[in-house]
């Protein structure tokens, strides 16, 4: 490890692999179950090809997701809407679909990186990496979403709140793949929020939150807050949404809200921020998520 | 009288700017020759070590060339050759046993492919006796820390080194201590600048070819051909005339490439072995360990009496320079000269160290530690005038350094009067446009969002052009020659960085001689074809370069005229010369008397059939003189207080940098400059990781974050203009802008910062972090 | 492993390894040099190339991976000798200076001008955020191509 600083050429990628591009998804599953902890997947490599040429994994099988066309595309199934985990980031960004039905995740994959990094990434990508500050995770935990994975064995879904173990760990076993992602429909009259803080206009979150509220008779109904790259995987701010549940929103509830998320988060300091920003920036950012959801959901807001 | 121009003083398009656009042009890294080997270098991950054993045999059995510590010249060098050996300490060598940096090239391989070359570096085993490491000047200074260089060379002799201090410089006029007690208000204030990097978009490369007879041609990322030769030279012992460096387009530098950097001659010593084409390109993590900016600690201390005039100055200055000399020791000189050049201090003293630590070597960096002085001499002007009731702008202007003053253009040794300024009308014009008098008042305001103003204000050199010698080595040659068609070959071995500096020089050309631009061709030129020039550095490229080129065309200009008088039967002071754009040359005519007319084409063919020879003319010129030019930049910003993130809102900016050859590409020096600026004040920096003693973004710029597109202010609200003077001593009245469109910026912004939130900050980059802790803490000093 | 593509309008077959970068299968075997490595791991889009029309970093792609797809490069922008009009923009706004980030700049901003013919300040802005240029602080750029947008427009 310590000649770690002699192993990094990005002029190339310095490992040598076998590489699978398997027609079908039955194929895939196979290779993935022959290879297991050998294999890796690629879908748009923008994480995985970073991670190989700084050698923090070196496969010895790569299985390119580019000729499985059944997992992308966006459609709306009974039960909410499917998206394919091989789905383009940007394809997500352009949607219709998405625009109108989920504009949290509209926005949140916006956020993403940079155009040529949505052209080549994929939501299915931003999920299995499992980096605590992907942006797409965030949105999606405040939607509730659903996870499909499949394996030889067959199927199961995976709740997102159970998805991330921890820094590049996810609920996936090794032979598993991620085939797509659904989202329960949204409720009615739903306000909705996302925000980001990083360095620049081009970097991953120091601190990005993402909330889901409805109101009802004036008061917050269903809340849900989700919080990004302040512990080791996205985390729901439980204490918060406990606290603004069933209670009308004054600007008192909302920052006594915003101040409770330091109960669920655990940030740490690195290159891109302290913890003891990282905690101030988290309690902006949701306070500010929260009065616009509540606007958007129609109460006063601030 | 303004005269009228035909070239200068409008905009054209840049002439190396088709190859660009269409990719065509050839960097240095765009080079790959036919049976070349690929290199990659061997770098030390720790801090400070000694290499115990070092075995290179798993790498050539996989069939590479390899050269360690032990294979090349014993040679000790400073890598930049612009100052004079009385100003230059040598502490470097191709490869070393004794790394001082994590990054520290210690061997080098060469294959026939980059994965074969980077499999080869990783057979290679080395065992390392590990040494401690210092990563902070204060603490490196201390008796008994462990030397990093023991002896260094300094004039052709070892000289001790002592607490690890590398070089000093102490300066005093006047009596400081009166000067103190003369004055009403006395300030002072500790300043920590960042420690940059300069991000150029092409990482260091170069690319070696042995040549039949022993010698080597070269193509790398330089800002100086000739010095790149003369230090292989130095190096190798190759004679100089058998080394060739080729000019080739270089993707910035921004001073990072002053020095010959380390990639040349480590590929000079593995192409001498394998006794093939080398091409050692460093990656952008590799390019991260190569070189940074001097980070630099000040205690600066200001007095000023009531009145507003300034009584005394003092600064003590300790620059971290990282684990080697590039320029440190004519940095300290560069330093108080820059400090003594803003505003006029009757008493002073200045004290300035300059401290190895086990980081990465600091070299210049747009402005040469300009940016970093102005930045604190500007932010406690400020603060002082805040202290004497006054206005920083009319205190500033009461003070300032301007016509008919001294001028230290590179330190002690090299001063010249200033000529020309703008500077007044800079200030208030800039102040105008901006609205200063309508600027809030500081930490008045009380809302989430809070805007400021600030003004800062600045200059640079422009070249180190004195009338004395001095101890910077500064001259420009040029050539120029006519050819058949009446088409001009220029030939210079200057670069342009891509600032648009041999544009300029075209048009300099085409004006003097009145030719169209298009006829000026900039010949792709290398060390053996042409004169020496010292480097495209200092904000030299137009003043001093542009000077070379206007006297070569003044000469040759002189001698069309006098052929053309003999064809043309006239006086040669009668004649006069025009571009015709129809016929696309310049056409000699006599004034006033029709049908008598040569185009430069005919004449030069004429003097080809006649045997007259070729009409041409070579100059070596040196500059007697240094002008400053003057920038002021006005900037507003929005700061939001609960998540500590400043936006740009506006900026307004001039620039005083004489007669302005090329508007669009003089603007755009102004662009760049405050978006370097911009990110010098809030984001960049390289810290280290104390644990392993490397980058703590481990040279991967994820995490060296740079401005986008989106980062900075919309295009209507970005005003710059300029204050044309006219600098008797530069070509058509020129000045540089290079660097002097950077150095106020940072400055500016602190201020607009503290005008919109109330806290000064004492340490760059003011991140979130530090305004926000700094607004928590109610930290107001 | 044989792969096939369309390379600025024209097929071509080439032999790559699996871990052949695209930007080194250009630039070393290919003698497309206009493409350039600004730090491999894309954060500056120096290396931007557009793959079925859309801009993508050639450091992070394998070369196996556009078996099939066309690739433009910024060598294959002018037609027949022609600058198109985001190259004579970039040109006449002074858009460039050392030249090393235009290259990628260019091709995004051709592939935004395809999308969005009217792009406003921000939109421009905002598309060319991955494409890093530490000499021009983006203002001429962003006039050139506005004004490579207008006269498209014509
Ligand atoms: C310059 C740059 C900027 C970025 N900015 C952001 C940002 O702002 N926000 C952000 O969230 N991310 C950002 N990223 C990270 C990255 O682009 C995203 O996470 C992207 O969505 C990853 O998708 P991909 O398809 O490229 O993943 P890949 O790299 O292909 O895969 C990522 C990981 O997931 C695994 N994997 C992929 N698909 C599956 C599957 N279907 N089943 C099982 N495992 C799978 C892979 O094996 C790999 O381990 C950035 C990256 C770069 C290089
Ligand atoms: S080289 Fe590909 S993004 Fe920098
Ligand atoms: S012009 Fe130099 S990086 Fe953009």
């Amino acid at each position: 490890m310590s000649m770690w600083i002699n192993r990094i050429d990005t002029h190339i990628l310095p490992i040598n692999f076998q590489y699978h591009a398997p027609k079908t998804l039955e194929e895939a599953l196979k290779l993935l179950a022959e290879y297991g902890d050998e294999a890796k997947i690629l879908s748009g490599g923008t994480d995985l090809l970073v991670k190989m040429k700084q050698r923090l994994i070196e496969p010895r099988h790569i299985i390119s997701l580019r000729n499985l066309t059944e997992l992308r595309g966006i459609r709306e199934v009974e039960g909410g809407i499917h998206i394919g985990a091989a789905t383009k980031l940007r394809e997500i960004e352009r949607s219709q679909i998405i625009a109108e039905r989920l504009p949290l995740l509209h926005e949140a994959v916006k956020a993403i990186g940079s155009i040529q990094i949505r052209n080549m990434g994929t939501i299915g990508g931003n999920l299995c990496n499992a980096s605590p500050a992907a942006d797409s995770a965030v949105a999606l935990m405040a939607l509730g979403a659903e996870l499909h994975a499949q394996s030889i064995e067959g199927e199961r879904i995976i709740p997102i709140e159970n998805f991330f173990k921890g820094p590049g760990a996810t609920a996936l076993k090794p032979v598993e793949l991620l085939t797509a992602i659904r989202i329960p429909p949204p409720p009615e009259n739903y306000g909705w929020a996302f925000r980001k803080i990083g360095r620049t206009s081009l970097d991953i979150a120091t601190v990005n939150a993402a909330v889901l509220l409805t109101l009802r008779g004036g008061r917050i109904d269903l809340c849900r807050i989700a919080l990004g790259a302040v512990a080791p995987t996205p985390v729901r701010a439980v204490r918060a949404e406990e606290h603004l549940r069933g209670r009308e929103p004054t600007p008192e509830l909302i920052q006594e809200a915003s101040e409770l998320v330091v109960e669920d988060i655990s940030p740490i300091t690195d290159v891109r921020g302290t913890a003891e920003y990282r905690v101030e920036a988290s309690k902006a950012l949701v306070r500010d998520a929260l009065n616009l959801s509540i606007e958007r959901a129609g109460g006063g807001g601030r | 009288m303004r005269q009228s121009f035909r070239f200068i003083g409008r905009s054209t398009p840049r002439m190396d700017g088709v190859a660009k656009v269409t990719g065509r042009e050839i960097y240095a890294s765009d080079i790959y020759l036919p049976d070349m080997l690929y290199a990659r270098v061997l770098k030390s991950p720790y801090p400070h070590a000694r290499v115990k054993h070092i075995d290179v045999s798993g790498a050539e059995r996989l069939g590479a060339v390899v050269v360690t510590y032990r294979d090349v010249p014993d040679v000790v060098y400073c890598p930049r050759l612009v100052s004079t050996p009385e100003a230059t300490y040598k502490d470097w060598r191709v490869l070393t046993g004794k790394p001082l940096y994590v990054g520290d090239p210690i061997a080098a391989v060469a294959a026939e492919s980059e994965e074969l070359a980077q499999r080869a570096l990783e057979a290679i085993e080395v065992e390392f006796e590990v040494l401690e490491p210092s990563f902070d000047p204060l603490e490196s200074m201390r008796p008994g820390k462990p030397l990093l260089h023991e002896r260094i060379r300094y004039m052709g002799e070892e000289v001790e080194v002592e607490n690890n201090i590398a070089c000093t410089m102490e300066i005093e006029q006047g009596d400081v201590e009166r000067g103190f007690e003369e004055a009403d208000v006395v300030l002072e204030r500790e300043y920590r600048t960042n420690r940059r990097y300069h991000c150029q978009l092409e990482p260091k490369t170069a690319v070696v070819r042995p040549e039949p007879g022993g010698g080597v041609t070269i193509w790398t990322t330089t800002q100086s051909i000739h010095n790149t030769r003369l230090l292989i030279h130095e190096i190798f012992g190759i004679p100089v005339g058998k080394i060739n460096v080729v000019k080739t387009a270089l993707g910035g530098a921004f001073g990072s490439s002053i020095q010959t950097n380390i990639v040349v001659p480590i590929a000079v010593a593995l192409a001498l072995k394998a006794r093939k084409p080398v091409r050692l390109a460093y990656t952008r993590e590799e390019d991260l360990h190569e070189h940074c900016a001097y980070q630099m600690i000040f205690r600066l201390k200001l007095g000023a009496r009531r009145d507003g005039r300034l009584t005394a100055g003092s600064l003590e200055a300790i620059l971290d320079i990282g684990a080697h000399q590039i320029q440190a020791y004519p940095l300290l000189g560069c330093l108080v000269g820059w400090w003594v050049s803003l505003y006029k201090l009757p008493n002073l003293r200045y004290v300035g160290k300059a401290v190895y630590t086990n980081k990465v070597p600091s070299c210049a960096m747009r402005g040469y530690g300009n940016p970093q002085i102005t930045w604190a001499v500007e932010s406690l002007m400020d603060e002082l005038a805040e202290e004497l009731g006054l206005d920083p702008l009319e205190f500033k202007l009461l003070n300032h350094v301007g016509l008919g003053d001294l001028f230290w253009g590179q330190g002690p040794t090299v001063k010249s009067i200033i000529k020309s300024s703008g500077v007044e009308e800079l200030v208030r014009r800039g102040a105008r446009l901006i609205g200063w008098d309508k600027r809030p008042k500081p930490g008045a305001q009380r809302g989430r969002y809070r805007r400021g103003i600030g003004f800062g204000r600045g200059f640079h050199t422009s070249s180190a052009g004195a009338p004395v010698p001095g101890t910077v080595v500064d001259y420009t040659g040029a050539m120029l020659k006519v050819n058949e068609d009446g088409t001009l070959d220029y030939v210079t071995a200057m670069m342009d960085c891509g600032g648009g500096t041999l544009t300029a020089h075209a048009k300099i050309i085409a004006e003097e001689i009145g030719v169209p631009l298009e006829c000026v061709n900039i010949v792709r030129a290398d060390t053996q074809t042409t004169l020496y020039d010292v480097c495209t550095h200092a904000s030299r490229g137009v003043y001093a370069g542009g000077a070379a080129a206007l006297q070569v065309a003044r000469e040759v200009k002189r001698k069309l005229l006098e052929l053309a008088a003999r064809v043309l039967d006239a006086y040669p002071h009668a004649l006069k010369i025009r571009p015709d754009e129809e016929r696309g040359q310049g056409v000699i005519y006599v004034e006033g008397v029709e049908g008598r007319e040569i185009t430069i084409g005919e004449l030069a063919s004429m003097a080809r059939h006649k045997n007259w020879g070729t009409i041409a003319a070579v100059a070596s010129v040196r500059q007697g003189s240094c002008p400053p030019h003057f920038t002021a930049y006005f900037v507003e910003v929005e700061v939001d207080t609960e998540t500590g993130k400043v936006r740009p809102i506006r900026v307004v900016a001039g620039a005083d940098v004489g007669r302005v050859i090329n508007p669009k590409l003089a603007e755009g020096q102004i662009h760049g400059g405050f978006a370097m600026g911009w990110s010098m004040a809030l984001l960049e920096d390289t810290p280290y990781d104390p644990r392993s003693g490397d980058l703590l973004n481990k040279g991967f710029i994820t995490d060296y974050k740079l401005p986008t597109a989106r980062d900075l202010p919309p295009l209507e609200d970005f005003q710059v203009f300029f204050v044309e003077t006219e600098e008797p001593t530069g070509p058509f009245g020129a000045k540089g802008l290079g660097e002097g469109a950077l150095n106020p910026v940072a400055g500016a912004i602190a201020n607009a910062i503290y005008n919109a939130i109330g806290v000064r900050f004492y340490e760059l980059p003011i991140t979130p972090d530090k305004i926000l802790k700094a607004l928590k803490g109610g930290e107001r000093r | 492993m044989k792969i096939r593509f369309k390379l600025n309008g024209r097929e071509i077959e080439a032999e790559v390894e699996p871990n052949t970068l695209l930007l080194n299968l250009l630039r070393e075997h290919l003698h497309l040099t206009g493409a350039k490595y600004g730090c491999g791991i894309g954060e500056c889009g120096a290396c931007t190339v557009l793959l079925d029309g859309e801009p993508i970093l050639s450091c992070l792609t394998l070369a196996v991976e556009v078996d099939g797809r066309e690739i433009t490069t910024i060598e294959g922008l002018a037609r027949d000798g022609e600058l198109h009009p985001l190259q004579r923009a970039f040109l006449e706004e002074g858009a460039v200076q050392c030249g090393f980030c235009t290259p990628g700049m260019i091709l995004t901003a051709k592939a935004l001008l395809d999308e969005n013919p009217n792009p406003s300040e921000e939109e421009i802005r905002e598309y060319l955020k991955g494409n890093l240029c530490r000499c021009t602080g983006y203002v001429n750029i962003v006039k050139a191509v506005k004004r490579a947008a207008e006269e498209m427009a014509r």
